[in-house]
């Protein structure tokens, strides 16, 4: 649900990011901090519910302001969803009012059925919320294509692609590919909402 | 009662921010904020210092998403308040039709009771506003004002 405050002249979309567990969700979430909090003004405090081992236990969230389009300030959401198999009920929970996805996937091939589950999971999810995977603001991310077990793209986009989204390689841990996944989800979000006016 | 989108204009503004502020007033409470479900703060009245409205709006959603889901298991519809006591200060979220949530920050000074009273009342109220708004969306659905900007606009934004 993308809430726009004509009063205080802002728009505030939700982007969630969704993939197996450990392929980088919360990487990309610290990444994203990392650059924009040298501008305080562009963001605030990254909020992670961690477990003690730091593996994500409920969601992280960091709000980012993107700058003004039409005298609208431009405010983005972001959440990641807890991996692990069994949090399905937290990743439900945390897809409520979402108006973007980036799905995180992991391109180690010992970690390809992972990817396939966590789509089927998130098209199902997102079916519960009232959600069409098909039609909502979507964008895949390959990330660690440092590795040396990573597989090919051309490989990994036959099997993970849905409906011709953009794709994008990344390495989160040095930041290669975050922003332009971001800016790519964010792309979509601003003309699904130009669309409807 | 669903939205796709929630456009919030001037004439809802002030009246939902009229019954935040004499809710505020009423109870001395320190903040008294109406949040989207999906976890944005949307009218927010009073200020406390240190604390981040934005971030707290997110996880009073999650909080309140996350006991609906315990009270599915238990068999329950819903558990429609939660109450966080602390020892200077407490919060108190309540549901809203489902889309928006009503949440108070509040010190010692005021009692469960009175915030759990003030609180129904200024619940219905916000009902009504928000119903009156949703007649009003029905009868302008075809006419949408969402902002319109050129592609260029926009790779000027993402470009920076």
């Amino acid at each position: 649900m993308t809430f726009i405050n004509y009063v205080a002249r802002e728009i505030n979309c939700k982007i969630v990011y969704y993939g197996p567990g450990l392929g980088g969700k919360t990487t990309n979430l610290q990444y994203v901090h990392q650059i924009m909090s040298m501008s305080p003004e562009n963001t605030g405090k990254l909020i992670s519910l961690a477990t003690e081992t730091e593996r994500t236990l409920f969601f992280d969230f960091l709000p980012l302001n993107l700058g003004q389009l039409r005298g609208l300030r431009i405010r983005f959401h972001l959440y990641t969803v807890p991996g692990q198999v069994f949090y399905d009920s937290s990743r439900k929970l945390i897809l409520k009012g979402v108006d973007g996805i980036v799905f995180v996937a992991d391109s180690q091939e010992e970690r390809m059925d992972a990817n396939l589950e966590s789509i089927a999971n998130l098209a199902q999810n997102l079916k519960e919320q009232g959600f069409d995977l098909m039609k909502i603001p979507y964008v895949l991310q390959l990330n660690k294509r440092d590795l040396p077990n990573a597989m090919p793209v051309e490989d990994l986009q036959k099997h993970l692609l849905v409906k011709g989204e953009p794709v994008y390689e990344a390495v989160a841990t040095k930041g290669t590919g975050v922003l332009t996944t971001l800016k790519a989800v964010a792309r979509q979000v601003l003309m699904e909402l130009r669309k409807s006016a | 009662m669903s939205f796709n989108n929630f456009n919030l204009h001037e004439p809802e503004f002030q009246r939902i921010k009229a019954i935040l502020a004499k809710m505020q007033k009423e109870l001395r409470a320190d903040l008294v904020l109406l949040i989207t479900r999906s976890g944005q703060p949307a009218v927010v009245s009073g200020e406390a210092k240190g604390v981040d409205c934005t971030a707290l709006a997110a996880l009073a959603a999650a909080n309140l998403a996350a006991t609906d889901g315990l009270a599915n298991i238990v068999g329950e519809k819903e558990f429609s308040v939660l109450v966080h006591q602390g020892r200077q200060r407490s919060l108190y979220i309540s549901d809203l039709v489902k889309q928006f949530s009503l949440v108070v920050v509040f010190d010692a000074s005021a009692s469960m009771g009175l915030v759990r009273y003030r609180s129904k009342r200024a619940t219905a109220l916000l009902e009504d506003v928000i119903r009156d708004f949703q007649r009003r969306m029905e009868k302008t659905e075809s006419v949408s004002n969402n902002p319109q900007f050129s592609d260029e606009e926009l790779e000027e934004l993402l470009g920076r």
